[in-house]
């Protein structure tokens, strides 16, 4: 049979976004225990668990499931396999969970095994090379590719790049590959692993994404101008200089710190165009009223933005050494982490009301979208959300960990109301007895998408 | 002697509301050789073309109080249906008739342009057209058309920002959520 035209949905996304939000859960929850910084160092083995709890768990899990999702859409094609993300989600998982476990061995509470860290290369590999074996192919069978779609793809490489490096921390940590030029790396290397992960995957994949979601639901015009073109150019350009010149230097034994610095002020250049293209998208909108998911993808902007300045003020009065845990701290939360919560919150609704409906529509009377959310319970949440960030950053800022393990409790408050909000839109609850199950419609389950083969 | 099934959508239409659903629910409920009795608080001019093109004839009558009843009554012989493969259509394979309905579902919030199309699809007879004006190109759409058994051609206007799909009504597949 012929390939389907357009998008099916995602069938392993649900739970893609369930084990992202419960990482979250329990990283915010590791925070207020006093687990990892500040309580211990910024290179504790304590603090390198709990970030890959949130950069694995937590955000590469929302943006993979986000992405066999969204790639179809956006190349208006399916995807590769609709199959490959469970085995995927269950190696990275595993990955995950060794890693973790190795970072306890080290930190002398667990017994050491150097075995462990050899699971996790093979494991975490697998599965992100499982991931971009089949986003990779449905992109490349969609070529000529338009703008968001060259977006991801260039995340996609940056989170290629991120994984090795990895896989090279990791290795040396079990006590493996010690040879020159790796061992260089591993002591050099780490501000380029954080680099490609953040700024790389993370951020310039939520930049193709965030052109194409929020033009969508604040019907905008598409952006494809120069400003958004340069804002590619510009960034693959930063992102060359980190993962390829910064490897060399790195490697050859150097500080790479005056490529980052060149890297750093192309990476400006883009995210100036960047704010300029997100600022159109708002101004340019033909609906007035903007619904919850736009307003909050606001707030993250702003925090991006924020997070932009205290880099520059950070590199410009030489505090950077002393407060990077600050400014990695708000992109995660603040920036990245804002901006996933906000479109989960949409992205939830949209796929539940499809899966759920789509079947009937036209022929039987069927909720609306919004019908599935209410807005203003959820709004207290985000709000609470963001200003216990924007807390926790000035205690991180300010050296006072008792007020940022306040602000971390206050924020795994808002994160369970918001976790509780997607449950309930899923189960359709907040849906009128007598429109949630037309016939003919089918009971959305949690963790996977009905998926018609 | 045809029976008629009566509807009286007059209680939806003073309450505002939007009776075109459960009008084709109780068309597509007939039994052969069965015909609907409608009551309404005006003339249902658009209802009565596309209910001709079902293969329905009319007799309209004012009610006092200005009420009006309809009694469609099915036509010996329906149109006969297209039996043609659902799915895109290459364009220029065959002619296509022009389309009865051109909706423009630019200004729409996703997915409203979804929801408003499949429900004007649902009043046409098989073979019928209808056209559809986006501000993308619908991919969500195409799995639903494809499912019901409908054929499409769509492509981007040449001014590159209005997608234009011609969707034409097929016969539903068995088995097919009715």
């Amino acid at each position: 049979m012929p390939a389907m035209p357009g998008a099916t949905l995602s069938r392993w996304t649900p739970a893609y976004f369930a084990a992202a939000v419960l990482f979250l859960l329990l990283a915010e929850a590791l925070m207020v225990a006093g687990f990892g910084y500040p309580a211990t160092g910024l290179r504790s083995p304590e603090t390198l668990a709990l970030v890959h709890c949130v950069t694995l768990g937590w955000l590469s899990l929302l943006m993979l499931g986000a992405l066999f999702q969204f790639v179809p859409v956006l190349v208006a094609g399916p995807i590769h396999s609709n199959e490959l993300p469970l085995p995927t989600l269950v190696l990275i998982l595993l990955g995950l969970g060794t890693l973790v476990a190795g970072f306890l061995q080290l930190a002398g509470r667990l017994p050491f095994i150097p075995a462990t860290f050899l699971a996790t290369t093979v494991l975490l590999s697998g599965g992100f090379g499982l991931a971009l074996w089949n986003l990779g192919r449905t992109l490349y069978a969609a070529r000529p590719l338009n703008l968001p779609a060259q977006f991801v793809t260039i995340g996609l490489a940056s989170v290629a790049a991120t994984v090795s490096f990895g896989i090279i921390f990791t290795l040396g940590f079990g006590g493996y590959a010690r040879t020159l030029p790796l061992a260089n790396l591993q002591a050099h290397g780490l501000p380029l692993h954080i680099i490609a992960g953040l700024a790389g995957w993370l951020t310039f994949t939520a930049i193709g994404v965030s052109h194409r979601l929020l033009a969508m639901f604040m019907l905008s015009p598409e952006l494809d101008g120069p400003t958004t073109r340069w804002t590619l150019r510009l960034g693959c350009a930063a992102l060359a200089i980190v993962i390829g010149a910064g490897a060399v230097v790195a490697s050859a034994g150097h500080d790479p710190g005056l490529v980052l610095l060149v890297a750093g002020l192309t990476g400006l250049g883009c995210l100036a165009l960047y704010a300029r293209d997100a600022v159109q998208l708002y101004r340019k909108r033909l609906r007035p009223l903007i619904e919850l998911n736009s307003r909050m993808a606001g707030v993250a902007l702003g925090h991006l933005a924020g997070a932009t300045v205290l880099l520059i003020v950070l590199v410009a009065s030489g505090l950077l050494a002393r407060h990077a845990g600050a400014l990695v701290f708000l992109v995660c939360f603040g920036w990245l982490s804002g901006l996933g919560l906000a479109m989960l919150y949409k992205i939830v609704a949209f796929v539940t009301w499809l899966e759920c409906y789509g079947p009937v529509l036209g022929k039987t009377p069927t909720p609306r979208v919004q019908d599935l959310v209410v807005e203003p319970r959820a709004a207290r949440w985000f709000w609470l959300y963001f200003a216990a960030v924007d807390a926790a950053t000035l205690a991180l800022l300010a050296g006072m960990p008792l007020v940022f393990r306040a602000a971390a409790f206050a924020m795994c408050a808002a994160t369970a109301g918001i976790a509780f909000e997607l449950a309930r839109t899923r189960r359709l609850v907040n849906v009128g007895s007598e429109l949630r199950l037309p016939a003919g419609s089918r009971p959305p389950r949690l963790l996977s998408t009905f998926v018609p083969s | 002697m045809t029976g008629f099934v009566e509807l009286d959508v007059r209680p939806i239409l003073r309450s505002g509301g939007e009776p075109f659903t459960q009008i084709m629910q109780a068309v597509q409920g007939l039994a052969p050789g069965q015909g609907l009795r409608l009551f309404a608080t005006f003339k249902p001019a658009p209802l009565l073309s596309l209910m001709g093109s079902r293969g329905f004839t009319h007799e309209a009558r004012e009610l006092a109080g200005g009420d009006w009843q309809v009694d469609f009554t099915p036509a010996v012989s329906p149109p006969a249906p297209a039996a043609k493969a659902a799915g895109a259509a290459p364009a220029g394979s065959e002619d296509w008739p022009a389309p009865l309905r051109e909706l423009d579902n630019r200004q729409l919030d996703p997915p409203e342009p979804m929801v408003r199309t499949l429900a004007a699809l649902e009043v046409l007879a098989p073979g019928q057209v209808l056209a559809a004006l986006l501000c993308r190109e619908p991919v969500f759409l195409f799995q639903e058309l494809q499912k019901r058994g409908h054929s499409w051609r769509g492509g981007f206007e040449p001014d590159g920002t209005t997608y234009r799909v011609l969707i034409r009504a097929g016969t539903p597949p068995p088995g097919a959520a009715a």
